[in-house]
């Protein structure tokens, strides 16, 4: 009778865990190189998921409940901020940089335009402290998230209904890991189901030529800082990763962005100086390429006539992807905020929020 | 049910064994001093009695990778040997290392900070979880060292001074390693002495270090020549 009841309890607990661990592997599109995450160290699965794209959407993290990440890096735009080119956080604060949009980070080693973030699970800290983003605090976001919300989902992600800094931060970087773009029409030629236009295929042979050396297939990136001769605005002064490294070669150099989704995450640059594509190439190609840092890539300067430069453009084109842009996946989690929560937050809670706040 | 009588009374001894050895265990205390005195900031600032009214409102540090050694040779090194002292929790000044074999040892070394390999691992937990504080938000990496507090020197607003030391990569890289010599085998207090550290800083210049430099460098390397082992 005994023993009956003990292996009971084990099985109760072996179902107990395999809920936890509705492990979704991450799935690396054939032909790409091997990410820069190390997933052994935060397996992906669902619930976690789910929990990071809550928490994603979740206003509470910042001072006055009013700005998420979403508010910043949304959906529509390939998850960067619609048409600013600084971006505007609390109280219509507006940063020092344009958002970048955020695309197949699982491969890229650092964060931010220079690099100041080494590792995507620290990369939430940052927009969480920043007085013009959200202006508050990591250890405040964890008490009211343990107070007010979600003790059972973490539970659910981690099989531990404390709520840490580390959980917290993991389970974003395991939404944002899950914004993979590669459902473009550029991928599906590759993969040989459809073809370019000649137009567009003109336009990628002139990518590849001129552009594939910093912008590097298929993630359009070669993750390294590079300068592509934009003149310094003298209004920001920002000198990119010098200000991390204060080695002067690095000076003026930025992290070199993905181009997918290019159509959509306008303006352009660290600091959203261009509005346009056709302005891109016509920084490109106009020879005025001079601060003293430029990239030796870009050293022989780049001759396209107006043709040319529209092919490219139909070429950047082709790298939208509609899958990841309208994917229900990535979109507000209508069922995690159900109307009654929403309610419960809008009345009695969100003075609950304020007086936990200001206790702190 | 015989069989099953046995492994309850099998597991059982097998507890009482761990237990029994954990009388093996070493204690070491991390304590500061200044002008000899000791710094307790569990219920508010220390308040020095000197000329500069120097005043201490906070000291945190991490000690990592605690080694103990023989003949300069590592022979019990502690596992995952991450802690954050903090002056104003008593509970974390006092760390229990097992040793049950009992080694006999006559140096401990521990590093003040954090190894560039943990600094570029994304996000950790207990003593190393980002809400304790001890971590930029701006630019990745663990914060070292604090200290923080008020002096006359001090010619900024409120006379106040911060040094948060870090930094993990290099030329700017704070990781210091201290070495030293212990006859003690069981109770070992290690002592941070703010005189010996801020015997080289010149408060009315230098009071405000904010993220990984020179300066900081230079400073990390103070900060780990003012550990002293004293005897209990
Ligand atoms: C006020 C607007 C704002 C908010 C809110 C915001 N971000 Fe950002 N985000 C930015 C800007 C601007 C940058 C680029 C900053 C830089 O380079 O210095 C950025 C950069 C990033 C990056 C790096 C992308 C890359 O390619 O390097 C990630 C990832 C990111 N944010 C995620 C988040 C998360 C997660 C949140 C919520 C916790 C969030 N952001 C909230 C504006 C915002
Ligand atoms: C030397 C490497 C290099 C080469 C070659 C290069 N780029 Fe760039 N590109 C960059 C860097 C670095 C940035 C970001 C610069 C900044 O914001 O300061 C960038 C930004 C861009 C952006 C804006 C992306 C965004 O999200 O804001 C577009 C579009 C772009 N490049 C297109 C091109 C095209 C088209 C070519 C070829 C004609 C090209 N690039 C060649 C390095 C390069």
């Amino acid at each position: 009778m005994k023993i009956k009841t003990v292996l009971f309890f084990c099985f109760c607990f072996v179902l107990f865990a395999f809920q936890l661990a509705t492990e979704k592997p991450f799935v690396v599109p054939k032909g790409w190189p091997k990410p820069t995450y190390d997933f052994s160290k935060n397996p992906l699965n669902e619930n976690t998921i789910e929990l990071g794209r809550t928490l994603f959407y979740e206003p509470m993290l910042s001072r006055n409940n009013i700005v998420s990440c979403a508010s910043c890096h949304s959906q529509y735009t390939a998850f960067t901020h619609v048409d600013h080119a600084l971006s505007h956080g609390i109280e219509d604060k507006i940063g020092t940089r344009n958002s970048p949009a955020l695309i197949n980070l699982a491969w890229q080693q650092f964060f931010m335009w220079d690099g100041a973030v080494n590792h995507l699970d620290v990369q939430a800290l940052a927009p969480i402290a920043n007085p013009v983003e959200m202006d508050e605090n990591i250890s405040n976001v964890v008490k009211i998230t343990t107070l007010k919300t979600l003790p059972n989902a973490f539970l659910q992600a981690f099989g531990d209904s404390v709520v840490t800094g580390e959980h917290t931060l993991k389970a974003l970087s395991q939404f944002m890991l899950t914004l993979v773009s590669h459902n473009s029409k550029y991928d599906s030629v590759m993969r040989k189901e459809a073809v370019f236009t000649s137009q567009e295929n003109n336009g990628y042979l002139l990518f590849k030529k001129n552009c594939a050396s910093c912008h590097t297939e298929p993630l359009f990136t070669n993750n390294e800082f590079k300068s592509n001769g934009l003149p310094i605005d003298t209004t920001l002064n920002d000198y990119g990763r010098f200000g991390i490294t204060k080695n002067a070669k690095d000076s003026l150099k930025f992290k070199v962005p993905s181009l997918r989704n290019i159509e959509f995450s306008y303006p352009y640059m660290h600091d959203g100086r261009f509005k346009k594509l056709s302005e891109v190439l016509k920084h490109y190609t106009t020879g005025a390429l001079h601060n003293q840092a430029l990239s030796k890539e870009l050293q022989n300067p780049i001759v396209l006539n107006a043709n040319e430069r529209v092919d490219i453009v139909a070429f950047l084109l082709t790298l939208t992807d509609r899958s990841f842009l309208f994917n229900p996946n990535f979109s507000y989690p209508k069922n995690l905020f159900s109307t009654q929560r929403r309610i419960k937050k809008s009345s009695a809670s969100i003075t609950l929020t304020n007086i936990i706040k200001n206790e702190l | 049910m015989k069989k099953f009588r046995f492994v309850v009374f099998f597991i059982f001894s097998l507890i009482q064994f761990v237990s029994a050895q954990s009388d093996s265990t070493i204690t070491v205390s991390f304590v500061a001093h200044y002008n000899g005195k000791n710094v307790d900031l569990s219920d508010s600032s220390f308040v020095a009695n000197d000329s500069n009214h120097l005043q201490i409102d906070a000291l945190r540090f991490y000690v990592s990778n605690i080694c103990f050694l023989k003949n300069g040779t590592v022979v019990l090194p502690e596992k995952n040997s991450f802690h954050l002292i903090d002056a104003s929790n008593k509970n974390s000044q006092t760390l229990s290392i097992k040793n049950t074999n009992k080694i006999n040892f006559d140096e401990l070394s521990f590093s003040l900070g954090i190894d560039s390999t943990t600094n570029v691992s994304g996000a950790m937990g207990a003593d190393l979880d980002p809400t304790k504080g001890m971590y930029w938000t701006w630019q990745s990496g663990y914060i070292n060292f604090k200290l923080e507090g008020k002096s006359n020197n001090c010619p900024t607003r409120n006379h106040a001074f911060e040094f948060h030391l870090g930094g993990y990569q290099t030329p700017f890289n704070c990781l210091k390693t201290a070495t030293l010599k212990t006859t003690n085998q069981k109770i070992i207090i290690v002592v941070f002495d703010i005189n010996q550290f801020l015997s080289v800083v010149d408060l009315s210049t230098l009071n405000q270090i904010m993220s990984p430099s020179k300066t900081a460098v230079l400073l990390s390397e103070q900060a780990i020549k003012s550990f002293k082992i004293i005897d209990p």
